[in-house]
């Protein structure tokens, strides 16, 4: 089959695994839409670095398996490979995402201004501790549609990991370009994230638990714990 | 409407808490020590939502049904918490103290810790305000004629133990001879009895007259001078009734 006559581009742009073209010296010289948000969470010259690490010999490709976590990317592989001197291309294959076995129950939701519950739970944590608290939200956050209690329950959790940690830093901001799909509805997602010097483990567990039960994706880290909250409307 | 007066910021953040979530689905709960105003304060804020005592739990069952708000009191007094089901509900509870901690955890996105009023030594003269003015109307007293520092704090029990301290000393002060006559009057009623009553009871008289006596004016020569009485005569009676 005669394939010269096909423009690949859209194919490329468009594919969800991230794919990076570099030239030698680590300027990217393409991107597609899914490696832009990747470099919302890494560096430029760390996947030029991994590029050039896991680069075959000579021209060609090589497809190298490994684990690679940035945040809330999962990769399982990377494809590193070049046809001539000028050009280094990297793809990343995403790990596939468990699947959220909890259906939403839309009826049983209330439309909630997410600001609110966060403030609520900032007194709350107030009362019982006295470390600097730091919090950047997004004032214009649209509402949206959660199960008040149980995500109540789920901030409350989050931020009693933080009960001894200094100058705790809250962040809520709409993830630009990022969307879920629930229901066949693509729906935008916000990411609150609470991050510190260093944080307690005893609630991961039920961290993990109360986030499926709101179909909220949350990664924990050593300092920071990070939920991705799809704005259902 | 019930009124709640708090300078302690501890108090202040409940406060916040419960007025940003008054308009929202959750359930919330404010533990503290018996009498440190948990059920004014939630009442206070929230005049208009049912309230219930977890003495019954068949009462709280039936409230939850009719109901999407609710103020449950004593809520450790529930005897099967765990089968409560407060989605999608406005709930409201107090407790004298946590109990099983799981259940509260898992029923409540709200846990408040009501401090004592030992922890919020702001909120002392406020009620101290308070409750001379109370016990001042009450007793038909004229509460400019005592002052602050005068009250006794007695904190062993929160603010009943404070009230009750307060009223006391009120009556104490405010009362005239007679009155101190008809109290003793009253007492020897009940309790004269045997065959040595004069004795018994003399102590009652001549205790607090030579304690007084000698706070009053410092030594034993200038307080036998004021009591008319020969100064070995008075110390006798300090070794009798065992005064330091």
């Amino acid at each position: 089959m005669n394939t010269t006559s096909i423009d690949f581009r859209p194919f490329v742009e468009w594919d969800n695994n991230p794919f990076i073209l570099f030239d030698p010296k680590g300027k990217i010289l393409y991107l597609n839409n899914s490696a832009e948000i990747l470099l919302g969470y890494v560096s430029k010259k760390e996947l030029f670095d991994l590029a050039l690490a896991y680069a075959p010999q000579s021209f060609g490709y090589k497809t190298t398996s490994l684990s690679l976590r940035y945040e809330a990317f999962n990769f399982y592989s990377i494809t590193v490979g070049y046809e001539n001197e000028e050009q280094l291309a990297i793809r990343f294959y995403n790990a596939p995402r468990l699947r959220n076995h909890i259906p939403v129950e839309k009826e049983k939701l209330t439309l909630t201004d997410i600001n609110l519950l966060l403030e609520a739970n900032i007194a709350l944590f107030k009362t019982k501790n006295s470390n600097p608290l730091q919090l950047l939200t997004d004032p214009d956050m649209p509402q949206l549609k959660i199960d008040q209690n149980r995500f109540s329950k789920l901030l409350r959790k989050v931020l009693e990991s933080f009960r001894a940690s200094d100058s705790i830093r809250i962040e809520l901001k709409l993830l630009v370009g990022e969307h879920v799909i629930i229901d066949d509805q693509k729906i935008s997602i916000a990411q609150l994230s609470t991050m510190a010097n260093g944080r307690y483990v005893d609630n991961d567990k039920e961290i993990k638990t109360l986030s499926e039960e709101c179909n909220i994706r949350s990664n924990l880290q050593e300092s920071s714990i990070k939920l991705e909250i799809p704005l259902i409307t | 409407m019930e009124t709640f007066y708090t300078e302690s910021p501890q108090v202040q953040q409940i406060i916040q808490g419960l007025n940003l979530t008054r308009t929202l689905f959750v359930s919330s709960i404010i533990i503290g020590e018996p009498h440190t105003g948990k059920k004014t304060l939630v009442t206070h804020l929230f005049p208009d939502i049912p309230v219930v005592s977890g003495e019954s739990q068949e009462e709280v069952e039936i409230l939850l049904e009719q109901s999407d708000e609710l103020i449950i009191t004593d809520f450790e007094k529930l005897s099967n918490k765990e089968g409560l089901l407060f989605d999608n509900k406005r709930i409201i509870a107090t407790a004298n103290y946590v109990g099983n901690q799981k259940i509260i955890d898992s029923l409540f996105a709200f846990i408040y810790m009501m401090p004592s009023y030992k922890e919020r030594p702001e909120d002392l003269k406020t009620m101290k305000t308070h409750f001379l003015e109370e016990a001042a109307a009450t007793l038909m007293l004229d509460a400019s004629l005592y002052s602050l520092d005068q009250l006794p704090t007695d904190l062993t029990h929160n603010s009943k133990s404070l009230k009750r301290a307060i009223y006391h000393y009120l009556m104490r002060h405010s009362m005239s001879t007679e009155e101190i006559e008809e109290t003793l009057h009253t007492y020897f009623l009940e309790y004269l009895e045997g065959n040595n009553g004069y004795k018994e009871h003399i102590g009652m008289y001549e205790r607090p007259l030579i304690k007084a006596g000698l706070e009053k004016y410092g030594s034993q020569l200038k307080l036998s001078e004021v009591l008319g009485i020969n100064r070995n005569t008075l110390r006798k009676k300090i070794h009798e009734h065992n005064i330091d």
